[in-house]
C-alpha cells in the first residue's frame, strides 16, 4: 500500500520527464529521417566533393561518442560564442548523429538495388531523378525498414544521454528520486516506461513491414 | 530503308578488347539474330546500340540520326544528351533477367514510362497497356505483381512494357536464357508474332531453332568480330566458316 502511494507521488514528475524524452525522440526522428535520406543519396553523388564530404561527415559522427557530441555542441560552441539553449543543443546533436547512421543505411539500401532496375528505367527514357524517385527509393524504403527500426529503438534508449546537459528527461528524474528517497522503485518505473516505448516502436515497425508485403 | 547502321564498332573493357570492328545494318522490318559463344561480344554489341555501353570507336546511326561518330582524333564522340534521348526512344529493350519493377503491378509497369516520359494521360496509357497485355496473353494478370508471375509471364510483360513506348526497333538480349526450358516457347511465340507484324528486331539468342525459323538474317560473332553472316537458314544449315560449324554442332549437339 505504501509502495502504491509512493508510485502515485512520483508518477507526475516522471511523466514530466517522459514528456521531455518523447519530445526529443519525435523531433530527432522527424528531422533525421529526411536529412539522413538526402545525405545517403548525396553520399553516392557523381559530384565527388559532395560524396567525399558525406563520407567525412559520416565518419565524424559515427566515429565519436554521441555523449561527446552533446557536450561539444553545447559547451564547445559556447567557448566560440555560440550559445544554444540546452534542449535545442541536445536536439541538434541527436539529429546530426542519427542522420549519419540513417545516411549509411540508405546508402547501403540504394547500392543493394539490382543494376538491371537502373538499366530498365534508362532504356524506357526515365531521367536519373525520375529513376530515383519512382523506381529506386520506393524499393530502398522497403529494404531499410528493419535496420531503421533498430536505429529507432536505439534512439529511445539513447535519449537518456541528455542528462549530461542537466536536462530532466525520464531517467534523470528517476535517478534524482532514487537518491532522494533511497528506494529503487523509480528505476523500475523508468524501465517500464522504456519497455513500453520500445514495444510500441517494435509493433509499429512490424506493421510497416507487413504493409510492404504486397511485393517481393 | 535502314533502321540502324553501326560501322566499325570498337569497345574495350580496360585491357580486354570486347568488340574489334563490328558493323551491322538493319533494314526496316528485318529480324536479325545474333548468335555466338559466351564472351563473343554479342550482348555487348547489342547494348552499345542503345548506349547501355559506350563505344570507343565507330559510328552508330538510327533512322538517319547520328548517335555517335568518330571525332577528328579517331575516337567516338557522342551527340548531345537530348538528341540521344530522342534516338533511344525509338528502341525498345528486353533483358535476360526481365528487370520488371517489383514494386509496381503489371499494369503500372506498362504505363509508368508512357506517362512519365511521353506525358500520355493515364486513361490512354492504361487502354494501350491492356491492349498490349491482351496481345501477350496476360490481360488477366494486369493487377498482379511481378513476383506472382512465372519467368515466362514476366518476360512477356517485359516485352509489352517495351512495346508500350511505341518503339520502331526491338532489341532482345538473350530473352529466354534465364527461363526454364518449358517456358521459353511462350516467349518465343510472342516474339514470332511481333516478327510477323514486321517489327524490326535484333535478337541476341542461343535459340538456334528460333533464329533459323524467324530471323531473316543471322550474324555469328566470335571473339569480338562478325565471323559469318547471311540468310538465317543458309548459315545455320550450311555454315561456311569452321568456327561457325563448330559452334553450331556444339549447341545443336549433332
Amino acid at each position: 500500500m505504501e509502495h502504491f502511494e509512493y508510485v502515485l507521488k512520483i508518477l507526475p514528475p516522471m511523466l514530466e520527464g517522459w514528456k521531455v524524452t518523447l519530445t526529443l525522440f519525435f523531433l530527432t526522428l522527424v528531422m533525421s529521417l529526411p536529412l539522413g535520406t538526402v545525405m545517403g543519396i548525396a553520399r553516392l553523388s557523381h559530384f565527388k566533393p559532395l560524396a567525399w564530404f558525406m563520407e567525412f561527415y559520416v565518419w565524424l559522427f559515427r566515429g565519436t561518442p554521441l555523449l561527446l557530441q552533446l557536450l561539444f555542441i553545447y559547451f564547445g560552441l559556447m567557448t566560440v560564442g555560440i550559445r544554444l539553449e540546452r534542449f535545442p543543443a541536445a536536439v541538434l546533436a541527436f539529429v546530426l548523429n542519427y542522420a549519419a547512421y540513417i545516411a549509411e543505411i540508405i546508402r547501403a539500401g540504394i547500392q543493394s538495388i539490382d543494376k538491371g532496375q537502373y538499366e530498365a528505367a534508362d532504356v524506357l527514357g526515365l531521367t536519373r531523378f525520375q529513376t530515383m524517385t519512382n523506381i529506386i527509393l520506393p524499393q530502398v524504403f522497403k529494404r531499410v525498414i528493419p535496420p531503421i527500426g533498430n536505429e529507432v529503438i536505439n534512439l529511445v534508449k539513447d535519449s537518456a544521454l541528455i542528462y549530461v546537459l542537466a536536462i530532466s528527461e525520464l531517467l534523470r528524474v528517476a535517478k534524482t528520486a532514487v537518491m532522494r528517497d533511497e528506494t529503487f522503485v523509480p528505476f523500475i518505473i523508468a524501465a517500464v516506461f522504456y519497455l513500453f516505448m520500445t514495444a510500441i516502436v517494435q509493433q509499429f515497425f512490424k506493421w510497416v513491414e507487413h504493409k510492404f508485403d504486397y511485393y517481393r | 530503308m535502314y533502321m540502324i547502321r553501326a560501322l566499325d564498332i570498337y569497345k574495350n573493357f580496360g585491357h580486354l578488347k570486347v568488340l574489334k570492328g563490328v558493323s551491322l545494318t538493319v533494314e526496316k522490318g528485318e529480324v536479325v539474330a545474333i548468335i555466338g559463344p559466351s564472351g563473343s561480344g554479342k550482348s555487348t554489341f547489342l547494348r552499345c546500340l542503345n548506349r547501355l555501353e559506350t563505344i570507343d570507336k565507330g559510328m552508330i546511326e538510327v533512322e538517319g540520326e547520328i548517335m555517335v561518330q568518330n571525332g577528328p582524333d579517331g575516337k567516338a564522340v557522342y551527340s548531345d544528351e537530348n538528341r540521344i534521348a530522342l534516338i533511344r526512344r525509338k528502341m525498345g529493350m528486353v533483358f535476360q533477367n526481365f528487370n520488371l519493377f517489383p514494386h509496381k503491378s503489371v499494369l503500372e509497369n506498362l504505363i509508368l514510362a508512357p506517362m512519365l516520359v511521353n506525358k500520355v494521360p493515364r486513361e490512354e496509357a492504361e487502354k494501350k497497356a491492356l491492349e498490349l497485355l491482351e496481345k501477350v496473353g496476360l490481360k488477366k494478370k494486369a493487377n498482379n505483381y511481378p513476383f506472382e508471375l512465372s519467368g515466362g509471364q514476366q518476360q512477356r510483360v517485359a516485352i509489352a512494357r517495351a512495346l508500350a513506348m511505341n518503339p520502331d526497333i526491338m532489341c532482345f538480349d538473350e530473352p529466354t536464357s534465364a527461363l526454364d526450358p518449358e517456358l521459353t516457347g511462350e516467349v518465343l511465340k510472342v516474339m514470332k508474332d511481333l516478327a510477323l507484324e514486321h517489327m524490326t528486331m535484333i535478337v541476341v539468342t542461343h535459340e538456334i531453332g528460333f533464329a533459323r525459323e524467324v530471323a531473316n538474317r543471322v550474324i555469328f560473332m566470335d571473339n569480338g568480330i562478325i565471323v559469318e553472316e547471311g540468310i538465317a537458314k543458309e548459315v545455320i544449315d550450311n555454315p561456311k566458316n569452321e568456327r561457325t560449324r563448330e559452334f553450331l554442332s556444339k549447341v545443336l549437339r549433332i
